[in-house]
Order: structure tokens, then C-alpha cells, then sequence
């Protein structure tokens, strides 16, 4: 490690157009990126950390403009250089990978043409044809991508999202970079994939010796991945130093908050009275198969997304179903909610087979069962006023309105907002009030079982924090079971009595929270357990005090 | 409010608005301007435009002009908004009926409306006039049976596009009746599309009423632009103003509507209209 800065951002201050919560996106951040380390920016949604990165590249949205400071790169001042020279280091000595490989790629160009045209976009000299194939074939190896050559011919659409993460990668080291920018990278993969990438990023960095610039959310991967670290919140660097120094002896207070918030650090979630004993919904040899017809004269393609799967659920019992995307997980909580119906099976619900039912008596039924949405923004109606999503559930079993109304603001309240919330419309909430309004919804029918689909995924983690304790209060208040599906190992070990592991559409383990992630029987589980990001800091869940000494 | 305030934004679609407004009124006022049936002599035949007793002129017969204008602007809104209302009430009904349940109905419906789409438009409108009779209502009939495939095939897009929406499933598990769902919580969201579509359509309607009274197949009783320059036309050489100003009418009609149609998409459309607009 040299002491002399390859990227120093000095004092930089983005400004907002006039109108929006704040004058600055970005406020007299000042940080440093040196050859050979990797510095982690932190923080949470609206943190200013992306338009940061963003900044550098000078890749601005149009309203956005950098009111003040300097951005050195090397000897160049990247908030005056002209345009000529900011192309030339886009992609040549400074490279940008994204959180979404898929639409990161163009989708009709094959991959390996992608990376060649970012080779020969920088190269001086005229390339020939066999040489500029053997560079690409060469950097699809470097990536641990499996045989190079023809992997170069495919499409994006034929590659798997840890795949297009890794042409991405491919792309942005193709010009032998000094500086990556890495923007939540790997927030839009699965743990497993996570785990994989940023071993890889770790290795490039290393034979390099590139300076990296990473962006996360996520302290887990902070944990694994940083050399420093900058905190930032509402556009100011609250804290910044070595990874050691912010991530076990914290500073500021917002960064402890932030830490304390990691799930699976806290203690189980408890209960104040004894689960019931006979199940209150029993599911048996599930199978949905989702067929698509790709025209008249070819065959169906049929994709089996949930094999055979059982599932029972106790009163006030909450069982956790995680697995990774494709495992079926969300299907299973739509088929139990009968918004998908399976291809065979059947679910007993509080006494009744929940599948056979249809019309008036399915109408009955529904009510018993509601669910909480990942995303916050797609689940509330935008003309529908809060109350009104709340209360309309209600009415439409006969409850009158002016009871169904007070209900509503009493849940309002109940889930944490204003009264005064029930007149408004949802696009004047942030995320976590969202939730709430979707969770006051669910519960104001009195359901028995509560269906939670990534309930807390989308959310920034101070937030995921409240949300998961006001549904652990309500299980105690109103006596819910609930069915929490995550790929948040973490967050399931905070909040589940059991754990259903599943994996391709079917259920490879389950059992008790503390034996599952205690003594994992199937090699996936373990596996699972294994790529959590952050272990060496944050350790297992259910094994709260992690004296691992730091690598 | 908001919406009013910005469509007040666009120049365009104020100017639209403002002439919109001029052939409203002069639809309305017409009775007033011109106590007289269109239909009788009330100059000497042929007379030129700006002198003598007429303001636009008179034409073979002796009629004035600008008084058939007037008349004709009534007939062309009449027509224009009615056969889209028709075509809107079949439009919309089959496409949120084949979007929300898809499937067989949903296939069934839309080989249904492609036989329509396939067979071309104003062919159909003349054969449907001719076989029923030349009269207002089937002149408005007509223009709504050859207008309403567009407005059902996109509010099917709309309704698959919405069926699937978190908030439509969440309406589902509350137990609401699927005509509430659709009711309450599709159709709402699919309007302002649906609304944009149905006001350039009437630009169309006019378009499509001036061709058919051009080729006589207008209601007889009833005295319109087409028709005006329909019987016209044999004449042209020697007096271009019987033909031009019903065309400078029907232009103007026609431009204004679509202009409107343009300020409405950018009001309730602002991610899809041509100007995009900073983050």
C-alpha cells in the first residue's frame, strides 16, 4: 500500500434542483481510495453514496450538478476536465460495475463481442481479429468463468445472474483499470453467488492492484471485503477509518445504530405463550408446474417451480422458509394464499380444504389468511387513500363503514403512524411507513396466519430492525402464525420458531431455528450458512458473540 | 388541479384547447348567428365570399355558407363524441374482460377483434351505412364498430399489465368480488391511457364522418361538412370557397383535437411522452 492517493474526493458537494428535502445530495464528503485497497462506502438508501461514485465518472443525472470540491484522479481534476478526457478514462483507467448485470448488458449483443468492443473502444493501435479473441477469452477466464471460448458466443439471456455479474467484471477490467467503481454489485445476487463474487473482486483487486471504490448497504459484506470503510447518511460522511476500527469500536453514534441493526445479532424473538399443538394449516404433495407455450407448433416448455412439498403450521407458530431465487419460496406463500393455484395437493386450513373451496365460501375464507408484499411501493393502490386500503378489507365482510374507518385509525396508530395518515396517499410515505400501512392492512381482516414475502428484503436495515419486531408484537397481540418467507438467513433466525429450507422447488431441511442453524443436517443448508457475508464479524446466527479475530 | 395546472404548461395543447373551444361555441351559438335552416336559399347562387349579404358565401342553391358551418360543426362534435363514447363502452368492456381473466376468453376475444382489425375500417363503416339505412344513429354505429378494436386491445395491455400488480393481489386477499377489483382498483389506474386514446379517436370520428357524408352517406336531414364538399366539388373551379372553408373547418377540428389529445398524454402520461423530464 502506497500512501499516495489514487482517487481523493475533496469536499465534494453535489446540488439537488431546487424543491427537493435537502439542498445537497452530497455534502463536503471528503475520502481517499489508494492503489491496492478496497474502501467500502456505507450507508443507507438516500445516503448519497451511488451519486458519490456517480460523481466521479461524472455520470450525473441531468439535474444534478457538482456545486463544489475536486475529485482528483491521479493529476486530473475530474469535475473540470473536458469531456474528451473523461471519455478516455471511462473504462480505460477507471472502471464501473452495477448492481443489475441483466440490464447493464445489451441483451441482443453476444457477451464476448461486449467485452471486445470495450477493448478496442481504448486500444491506441488497430487490434487483429485473433488477438483481440484471445484478450477476450483471455479476461472471460480471469472472471472463473468455464470454457472461455464458447461462453464468448452466448447471449446475456443464456447466462445466469452470477454469470452476467462476472462478464460485467470481465468488461471493466478489460483496459487493466487503476480505480473500480463497484456499486452495490452484488446486492441483486444470491448469498451463495455473493459469496463467489466477491472472492473474485477480492482476487482482481489483489493481482492487480487496483484501488477499488465499493459500494454497499450491507455491513456483512463490509466485513469481508473492506480494507477502510466511509459511513455515510443524508449526503455528510459521519465516520470513516480502517475496517476494524469502525465495524468493532464505532464512533458515532449512527454507526453503532447501524451495526446493532445487523439481523441475527439479537436475540431470538420469544413468545408469551405456548405454540398450539394441532396444526392449523397442513399442506400435503404440493406441485405446481408453470408451463409457457412458445407457439403453436413447438412443444411446452414446462418448468416444475414447487415439487411435492408439505408444510405444516401450527397456532401462533412462525416458520421461516428460505432459500435462494427459483426455490420456489414465493410460489409456495402465493399457492397457500391461493393466488397461484397448485397442480395437486392439498392445504387443510382450520378444518376445511382450503383448495376445494370456490365463491362466496372462498371469499369467507380469504380473510383468514393475508400477506405482507416485498415491495412496499407495487403493494399500495397509488389513487387509493391509505385509510381507505385499510378499511375497504373490512367492509367488504359487512363491518359498517364508520367501524370499519375508526378501526383503521386505530391500526394506523397501532403500526406506528398518525391518525391523520388515513386521508393521504401512498406516494407521501418512505418505504418503512409503506410497510406499516401494508401491514395494518393484512392484519385488519383478523387473519389466523400471516404471510410475510420478503416483507422486510426491500428495506434499509434501521428499518428492517422495526418492522421485524412491530410483526413480532403483533404475532404476541393478535395470535398469529405466520409464514415468513427471506433469503435473509439472519432475519429468519431472529424471527422463526422453525426453518423450512428449500432449494429447485423443494424442501431439503427443516426443524427447529436452533437445531437448523445450529447442527445443519443437509450440505446446503450448510452452504447456505456458509456464504452469509460478515460471519467472521457477525457470526452464525444464534451465535451472537463473534470472537473470530479478523483476517 | 395538478393535472389542470400543467396541462396549462403546454402551449400546444392550450392553443388546441382554445380553438376547440371556438368550434364548441360556434356549435352552440349557431341557432343565434343564423336564425335560418342551413338547408334554405337565403342569396342569389354562386356568390363569392367577403361581399353581398353572405360572410363566407353562398353555393349552388343559394345557401349560406357560413351558416352551413355553423350547422355542420353541431353534427361533426355530435358524431365525433358520440360514436367514441360507443366505441369506448365496447372497447373497454371486452378488453378488461379478456385482460382480467386471459386465458381462453381472453384468446377467444382477441381472434374476435382481429377479424375486425383485419377487415379495413372505413370499407366496414360504408358497408354498415348502406346496409342500415343513412341516419344518425347508424352513422354513429357504424363509426363506433370500426373504432373500437384499438380501445380493446389496449385495455388489455393495460389490464394484464395491472392484473399482476402486488396492490390488485393484495384487493384479491381482502376478499374483494372481482367486479370491485376491477372497479376499484384496474380500471383507475388504466384511465389516462384509455382517456388520451379515446380523445385523438375522436379527431378520427370526425375524419371518418366527413368521408362518409362526402360520398352521400351522411344523415340527409342533416347538414355537414363532408356533405358540403361532397356536393361541391364539381364546382370547384369556379367557386373554391364552397369546398375550402368546410375543409379549413374539418382541419382545424381535427388539428385542435389532436392537440388537446397531445397535452392530455403529456399531463397523464408524463414517463411516456416524447419529452422526458429530469429525474
Amino acid at each position: 500500500m502506497t500512501d499516495e492517493p489514487l482517487l481523493a474526493i475533496e469536499n465534494l458537494s453535489v446540488s439537488l434542483p431546487r424543491g427537493g428535502d435537502r439542498q445537497f445530495a452530497v455534502e463536503n464528503v471528503s475520502l481517499a481510495v489508494r492503489r491496492n485497497e478496497i474502501v467500502c462506502l456505507v450507508g443507507e438508501s438516500g445516503s448519497g453514496k451511488s451519486i458519490t461514485a456517480h460523481a466521479v465518472l461524472r455520470l450525473l443525472p441531468p439535474a444534478l450538478h457538482v456545486a463544489g470540491g475536486a475529485i482528483r484522479f491521479k493529476d486530473t481534476d475530474l469535475a473540470t476536465a473536458d469531456e474528451g478526457a473523461m471519455r478516455a478514462l471511462r473504462g480505460g483507467q477507471i472502471s464501473m460495475i452495477f448492481q443489475e448485470p441483466l440490464s447493464a448488458l445489451n441483451p441482443l449483443t453476444r457477451v464476448g463481442q461486449q467485452i471486445a468492443e470495450a477493448i478496442v473502444t481504448h486500444a491506441g493501435a488497430k487490434l487483429y481479429r485473433s488477438e483481440l479473441d484471445a484478450r477476450v477469452v483471455e479476461l472471460i477466464a480471469a472472471v472463473g468463468l468455464p470454457d472461455p471460448p464458447a461462453l464468448a458466443r452466448s447471449y446475456p439471456f443464456q447466462l445466469s445472474g452470477g454469470q452476467r455479474q462476472r462478464i460485467m467484471i470481465a468488461i471493466a477490467m478489460a483496459n487493466e483499470p487503476a480505480l473500480l467503481l463497484a456499486d452495490e454489485p452484488t446486492t441483486a445476487l444470491d448469498v451463495t453467488t455473493q459469496k463467489q463474487i466477491l472472492g473474485l473482486i477480492r482476487k482482481l483487486q489483489a493481482e492487480r492492484g487496483m484501488g477499488v471504490l465499493f459500494i454497499t448497504h450491507d455491513f456483512g459484506v463490509v466485513a469481508d471485503i473492506a480494507d477502510r470503510v466511509v459511513v455515510m447518511r443524508n449526503g455528510c460522511v459521519v465516520e470513516q477509518g480502517t475496517v476494524d476500527e469502525v465495524l468493532r469500536a464505532p464512533k458515532n453514534d449512527y454507526t453503532k445504530a447501524l451495526i446493532a441493526a445487523v439481523p441475527g445479532g439479537r436475540p431470538p424473538t420469544t413468545h408469551s405463550q405456548a405454540l398450539g399443538s394441532d396444526p392449523l394449516l397442513e399442506a400435503r404433495g404440493l406441485n405446481k408446474v408453470f408451463a409457457s407455450r412458445q407457439g403453436a407448433f413447438r412443444p411446452v416448455r414446462r418448468v416444475p417451480t414447487v415439487q411435492d412439498v408439505a408444510l405444516t403450521l401450527r397456532p401462533r407458530e412462525t416458520v421461516a422458509i428460505v432459500g435462494e431465487s427459483g426455490s420456489g419460496k414465493s410460489t409456495l406463500a402465493r399457492m397457500v394464499m391461493r393466488l397461484i393455484e397448485p397442480d395437486t395437493g392439498s392445504i387443510d386450513f382450520d378444518g376445511v380444504d382450503f383448495l376445494k373451496l370456490k365463491g362466496a365460501q372462498l371469499r369467507a375464507m380469504r380473510r383468514k389468511v393475508q400477506i405482507v408484499f416485498q415491495d412496499p411501493f407495487a403493494a399500495l393502490d397509488p389513487r387509493q387513500k391509505v385509510g381507505e386500503a385499510i378499511a375497504r378489507g373490512p367492509m367488504t365482510y359487512g363491518t359498517p363503514a364508520v367501524e370499519a374507518i375508526a378501526d383503521a385509525k386505530r391500526l394506523l396508530a397501532r403500526v406506528g403512524l398518525k391518525e391523520s395518515a388515513y386521508e393521504r396517499y401512498p406516494h407521501e410515505f418512505s418505504g418503512g411507513q409503506r410497510q406499516r400501512i401494508c401491514i395494518a392492512r393484512a392484519i385488519a381482516l383478523k387473519p389466523l396466519v400471516l404471510v410475510a414475502d420478503e416483507a422486510v428484503s426491500a428495506l434499509d436495515v434501521s428499518v428492517q430492525q422495526h418492522i421485524l419486531e412491530l410483526l413480532a408484537e403483533l404475532r404476541e397481540e393478535m395470535n398469529l402464525a405466520m409464514l415468513f418467507i427471506t433469503h435473509d438467513l439472519r432475519v429468519a433466525s431472529e424471527i422463526a420458531d422453525r426453518i423450512v429450507v428449500m432449494r429447485r422447488g423443494e424442501i431439503v431441511e427443516q426443524g427447529e431455528t436452533q437445531s437448523v442453524f445450529g447442527a445443519p443436517q443437509h450440505a446446503y443448508t450448510r452452504e447456505l450458512l456458509e456464504a452469509i457475508p460478515g460471519r467472521s464479524l457477525f457470526g452464525r446466527p444464534h451465535e451472537p458473540s463473534a470472537n473470530v479475530c479478523f483476517a | 388541479m395538478k393535472n389542470l395546472a400543467s396541462f396549462l404548461r403546454h402551449p400546444a395543447g392550450v392553443i388546441g384547447l382554445v380553438i376547440l373551444t371556438g368550434v364548441v361555441v360556434l356549435a352552440i351559438v349557431a341557432p343565434t348567428l343564423f336564425p335560418v335552416d342551413p338547408w334554405d336559399m337565403v342569396a342569389a347562387p354562386f356568390q363569392p365570399p367577403f361581399d353581398g349579404e353572405t360572410w363566407l358565401g353562398s353555393d349552388m342553391l343559394g345557401r349560406d355558407v357560413a351558416a352551413c358551418i355553423a350547422y355542420g360543426a353541431r353534427v361533426s362534435l355530435l358524431i365525433g363524441v358520440s360514436s367514441t363514447l360507443a366505441a369506448l363502452a365496447i372497447g373497454v368492456t371486452v378488453g378488461a374482460v379478456a385482460g382480467y381473466f386471459g386465458g381462453r376468453v381472453d384468446d377467444f376475444l382477441m381472434r374476435f377483434v382481429e377479424l375486425f382489425q383485419t377487415i379495413p375500417g372505413f370499407i366496414l363503416a360504408i358497408l354498415l351505412v348502406a346496409t342500415l339505412g343513412p341516419s344518425l344513429t347508424n352513422v354513429i354505429l357504424a363509426i363506433g364498430a370500426v373504432s373500437w378494436p384499438q380501445l380493446a386491445r389496449l385495455t388489455r395491455a393495460e389490464f394484464l399489465r395491472l392484473r399482476s400488480r402486488e396492490f390488485v393481489q393484495a384487493a384479491v386477499c381482502q376478499g374483494q368480488p372481482p367486479m370491485s377489483v376491477v372497479l376499484r382498483h384496474i380500471l383507475p389506474n388504466a384511465v389516462s391511457p384509455i382517456i388520451v386514446t379515446g380523445s385523438l379517436m375522436i379527431a378520427s370520428s370526425i375524419l371518418i364522418e366527413s368521408a362518409l357524408s362526402f360520398m352521400g352517406l351522411g344523415d340527409p336531414n342533416l347538414m355537414s361538412w363532408g356533405f358540403m364538399i361532397g356536393a361541391s366539388r364539381s364546382v370547384m373551379r369556379q367557386a373554391w370557397w364552397m369546398s375550402v372553408f368546410p375543409g379549413v373547418a374539418i382541419f382545424l377540428t381535427v388539428l385542435a383535437i389532436n392537440l388537446v389529445g397531445e397535452g392530455l398524454n403529456d399531463t397523464l402520461n408524463p414517463r411516456l411522452s416524447r419529452k422526458a423530464r429530469g429525474a
